[in-house]
């Protein structure tokens, strides 16, 4: 008897799993009171789904969200030690940059609290600092890097205490 | 962000990825959702691994792999698929590694290194008999090595789709194939789960 169903294998494989909805599933019934192929199909797989569902896994270690953390904290750490050497300079380099992007900000503010009004004639004590985007970008960037390793330094010098 | 995730993989389902919205925040510095991930994932990731390698702590071991590569990856992170089929995919890639390059390790010695280890099924309420706990362990033995005689990538399609009950397109995508291979790969695997667990009914 030919199959009605265009995946075959698909059809059945979902029927013996009961992942068909009911109206599918009384089609492929229907269809296995008549076709001795896709019932031997259906009872074999099912006997498969059953072996199957004896492979169970061990419960996950106790310590395994611990172990995971250290091997984090240790390639933090590894970064650290790998920079070292490079600290002081990079500090030396984006200290400038870092007083810069925070005079830039400081007179922002101090622009912002005198009032809005005509543009103010420039004066050297207020004078805006302008940098391009890319600069400031670049200086952020340097700062947040210098956030990390001081984070680092911290997280360092707490765990030896 | 929500609108971020949309737009990188498209269409409604893709919005509902939670996942993958708390993978962004994991990018942008909140290591609390990762935690979140962490904890979510976590099983589903040792329970595939340990059904592959068949070793549970071979299995653990890979795990944190995953999950720090997940961690490491953070910064370059994009939608651009479902969360869980990118961690499978990294998970699946770790697996076959990790099998390949213990190709010459025999199975046996897989299976008995990870003997102690197994669950004890209990037959109703009671402890389990000394002979029902010999057949259930004959039983589990013949399972673990019909699925371990699979080819590596039938393995993880099997486990994934019967195990973590993923649809054929996204088995797909972990494997980077088509869908019709998919179904093709899976359909032999099965061919050969029925020839040799189809008498344990």
């Amino acid at each position: 008897m030919s199959c009605p169903f265009d995946s075959r294998e698909e059809t059945l494989l979902a029927y013996s799993s009961g992942e068909l909805d009911r109206a599918q599933a009384a089609v492929v019934a229907a269809h296995l009171e008549t076709c001795s192929e896709c019932k031997s199909f259906v009872t074999a797989q099912k006997s498969v789904w059953s072996a199957l569902d004896l492979f169970e896994a061990p419960a996950v270690s106790m310590d395994f969200d611990r172990r995971l953390y250290r091997r984090i904290e240790e390639q933090v750490s590894w970064w650290d030690m790998v920079v070292r050497p490079f600290r002081v300079a990079l500090v030396r380099r984006a200290l400038p940059i870092a007083a810069a992007a925070a005079l830039t900000i400081t007179a922002g503010i101090l622009i912002e609290r005198t009032g809005a009004g005509p543009a103010p004639v420039a004066h050297p004590q207020t004078a805006h600092v302008e940098l391009q985007p890319d600069q400031l970008q670049s200086a952020l960037d340097d700062l947040e890097t210098l956030q990390q390793f001081t984070h680092a330094l911290h997280t360092e010098s707490d765990s030896q205490m | 962000m929500e609108e971020r995730v949309k737009n990188g993989m498209g269409g409604a389902a893709a919005a509902l990825d939670l996942d993958a919205e708390l993978m962004l925040r994991v990018k942008e510095g909140d290591g609390a959702s990762f935690g979140v991930l962490l904890n979510k994932h976590r099983a589903s990731v040792v329970r595939f691994l340990y059904r592959m390698v068949q070793n549970h702590a071979v299995a653990e071991e890979l795990a944190q792999e995953v999950f720090l590569r997940m961690y490491r990856s953070r910064g370059t992170y994009e939608p651009t698929a479902k969360f869980t089929t990118w961690l499978f995919r990294i998970a699946t890639h770790l697996a076959l590694n990790s099998l390949r390059d213990g190709k010459n390790e025999k199975l046996q010695e897989r299976l008995d290194d990870d003997s102690g280890d197994l669950p004890v099924r209990q037959v109703s309420d009671n402890r389990p008999t000394i002979e029902a706990r010999m057949v259930y362990e004959a039983r589990l033995d013949e399972v673990r090595r019909a699925i371990a005689s699979l080819p590596e990538k039938q393995r993880a399609a099997v486990l994934m789709h019967k195990y973590e009950e993923m649809e054929y397109s996204q088995i797909a995508r972990v494997l980077n194939c088509s869908e019709s291979a998919i179904k093709s790969l899976l359909f032999r695997a099965y061919e050969t789960l029925r020839a040799r667990l189809a008498h344990m009914a």
